[in-house]
């Protein structure tokens, strides 16, 4: 890693190109702005004014490597080139036509301005955004294609503010900021870092739509989480990239759930509902007007908010009684001996993975369960309205409308009543980057259950066809928060996938790893967004990149 | 198209330079109408996604690691880099995207053939 960053330092400017400096400033890089042609893939180009195909001016040759010199602006290719410096005294340094970058003559090799490259990322942001509504789709698949290069040299506004800090972390996405841990605080940056990305959570506030500054609740002197959220929000892009210490909002916390503000360490699950639930608090009564079975329309419902369909049949006559309730989150019971169903088995079988004989858990496996008919106990005895009576009766869950944000939460924490004992599994559970969530959806599970008949989709198919189903059923991973350790002293860690790359936020510390890794881990909560939240997401980031692939050759080494 | 693959390679810019006079005069007309149709550009871009596709830069960023490496990296020039790899680079462009570059280039001239 050190020798990665020495690497990427500037070089020293060479004697020449320092004379230069002294004597004329920036004021000759300035002036070959106007010459500079920039390409959708970030390659930067001379084009002098009238002239269609540059020439050496000796021997008029066009297709070598061509150099205009700064000072007299004659080209030369890179024979005459040294001729040219000798018959010109002063005349060193000279600027590559094809690429954007200084050459100095005398030492025959080229030299980095930092100052130089900022004039030709400038020039390049203009162009951006002068091409940003005809060439939008152009740069965006530019970007992709080229993403694992462009994240590492992701250049934000910063770059023309300031080149100090380059060297740190200047590679990763804006928006990725380390959290201080407060003193086992771990559970709450872990779901801070979540939900600081979780695309709709950040239009909300990086828009403005709460700002502190105008808060009425803030005004009047009262605390208001979502205040200190917008604080989080602008902390976390204001390019700063040393860590941050959210302690404005672990007192506000406290003081809304006075029974967890305690030092020690909590669990993430319960921070991130109680957090919601503040949120919902806050924001829920200064802006929705709640209209009989209208929904609350606060930023944690409208990003979170689903509901869920549960079927309870008497298994004596055989009549049902259907209720439906919003969720904020699916709880998944993590158990390898119940959660598998035999198709998993099957299916594990079928690919010849080598663990055959204890199956891994799968989210798949999970959610099978979560949704299967379950038969009530003879203790769980429930009035059925059609026998008038206490019957037996089996339920089932199903999801009658999928969130934005599907929030699915591994139940690793088993505590036992009977037994007043708590235990962690810690258990392999594998679950996969793309999740279809149509077969869960009450409209498969009931026609799973009735067949294909009509009068069991009392009201599904009204909803099919009002939200084209297929689409919004799939989902793409944005954040996992992982457990490690044991159930009174572990340690959260949250990892991140932005722009089809992870970063491993662990407090204060943030670093980019390998798919293999995320996969490896052990998984506590995970947070699913609509694949089409996260390509709207995708494409909104894809604007702040400027591809420096060709700038920075050797970047990558 | 496929005698095209026997051919000699790329002849260096150096003999390029001795070809007869109205060679160059050809030569250049074909660039001035590639410059100005913008077909140029493409060509560049369709030659450098190829190569990067058939791991030929990967090849090249080896090579030229390999070379900084043996010579110390502060002894190194860009020139250099150049002379070094350039022969090499040239050597190991696969047939396939010579092939697929001559045709465009053929098409193009019959396309832009008054």
């Amino acid at each position: 890693m050190s020798a990665r960053i020495s690497f990427l330092k500037n070089p020293d400017p060479c004697n020449h190109l320092s004379d230069y400096k002294l004597r004329y400033g920036t004021d000759g890089y300035k002036s070959f702005q106007k010459l500079f042609r920039c390409f959708n893939d970030g390659r930067t180009k001379i084009k002098p004014q009238e002239i269609e195909i540059p020439r050496c001016s000796y021997c008029s040759v066009y297709h070598r490597r061509l150099y205009i010199c700064l000072i007299c602006r004659s080209i030369s290719c890179s024979s005459h080139i040294l001729s040219h410096t000798q018959s010109n005294k002063g005349h060193d340094i000279a600027i590559d036509v094809e690429r954007s970058e200084l050459y100095c003559c005398s030492c025959i090799d080229q030299v980095y301005d930092p100052e130089f490259d900022e004039v030709v990322v400038s020039k390049q942001l203009i162009g951006l955004c002068m091409s940003v509504k005809s060439g939008a789709d152009v740069v965006a698949v530019r970007s992709n294609k080229k993403r694992r290069l462009d994240s590492q040299l992701i250049i934000g506004s910063k770059f023309l503010v300031s080149s100090r800090d380059r060297r740190e972390k200047w590679s990763f996405p804006l928006g990725l900021r380390g959290l201080n841990n407060l003193g086992s605080t771990c559970f709450m940056n872990a779901v801070l870092q979540a939900l600081v990305h979780a695309p709709p959570l950040r239009n909300f506030w990086l828009s403005g739509q709460h700002n502190r500054d105008l808060c009425p609740r803030r005004s009047m002197g009262l605390l208001c989480l979502p205040c200190d959220l917008d604080l989080i929000f602008s902390a976390m892009f204001s390019g700063d990239r040393t860590p941050y210490s959210p302690a404005h909002l672990l007192y506000s916390w406290w003081k809304h759930s006075t029974n967890l503000a305690t030092y020690e360490q909590q669990d993430s699950h319960e921070f991130f509902i109680s957090l919601l639930d503040c949120i919902h608090e806050n924001e829920g009564k200064s802006k929705c007007l709640y209209k009989d079975h209208e929904e609350c329309q606060c930023i944690t419902h409208r990003a979170f908010s689903g509901l869920l369909r549960s079927d309870v049949t008497c298994s004596t006559c055989g009549s049902t009684s259907t209720t439906y309730d919003p969720f904020i989150d699916i709880s998944l019971t993590l158990d390898s001996a119940k959660g598998l169903s035999p198709a998993d088995c099957r299916k594990n079988r079928n690919s010849g993975e080598p663990s055959v004989n204890a199956p891994m858990p799968t989210l798949s496996g999970c959610l099978d369960f979560f949704t299967r008919p379950e038969k009530l106990g003879p203790d769980q005895k429930l009035n059925c309205q059609s026998c008038g009576e206490k019957r037996e009766s089996s339920k089932q869950m199903s999801i009658r409308r999928l969130p934005l944000l599907l929030c699915l939460h591994v139940k690793r924490f088993e505590h036992s009543l009977t037994r007043k004992t708590s235990r962690k599994i810690d258990s392999y559970l594998q679950y996969p980057f793309r999740l279809n969530m149509s077969p869960y959806l009450s409209s498969s599970i009931i026609g799973k259950r009735f067949g294909n008949r009509i009068f069991a989709f009392d009201g599904e198919g009204e909803y099919d066809g009002s939200s084209s189903s297929s689409s919004s059923a799939e989902f793409e991973i944005f954040a996992v928060v992982t457990h490690s350790g044991m159930m009174a002293s572990g340690h959260y860690v949250t990892y991140l996938r932005l722009k089809g790359l992870w970063y491993r936020c662990d407090d204060a510390w943030i670093n980019e790893v390998e798919e293999e890794v995320v996969r490896g881990c052990e998984c506590y909560m995970l947070f699913y967004a609509q694949e089409r939240v996260i390509q709207k997401a995708h494409k909104e980031l894809s604007y702040q990149v400027i591809s420096m692939a060709d700038a920075f050759p050797f970047a990558d080494c | 198209m496929k005698h095209s693959v026997n051919r000699p390679t790329t002849p260096d810019e150096d003999v390029a330079d001795a070809y007869e006079k109205d060679e160059l005069t050809l030569r250049e007309s074909i660039n001035t109408k590639m410059v100005e149709s913008g077909e140029k550009e493409n060509l560049m871009e369709l030659v450098r996604d190829r190569l990067v596709e058939c791991g030929w830069k990967d090849e090249m960023r080896i090579a030229c690691r390999e070379h900084v490496k043996k010579k110390g990296r502060k002894d190194v020039t860009v020139d250099e880099l150049i002379r070094v790899i350039t022969p090499k680079g040239r050597a190991s462009v696969p047939d396939s995207v010579k092939e697929e570059l001559l045709n465009r280039i053929q098409n193009f001239i019959v396309s832009a053939a008054p």
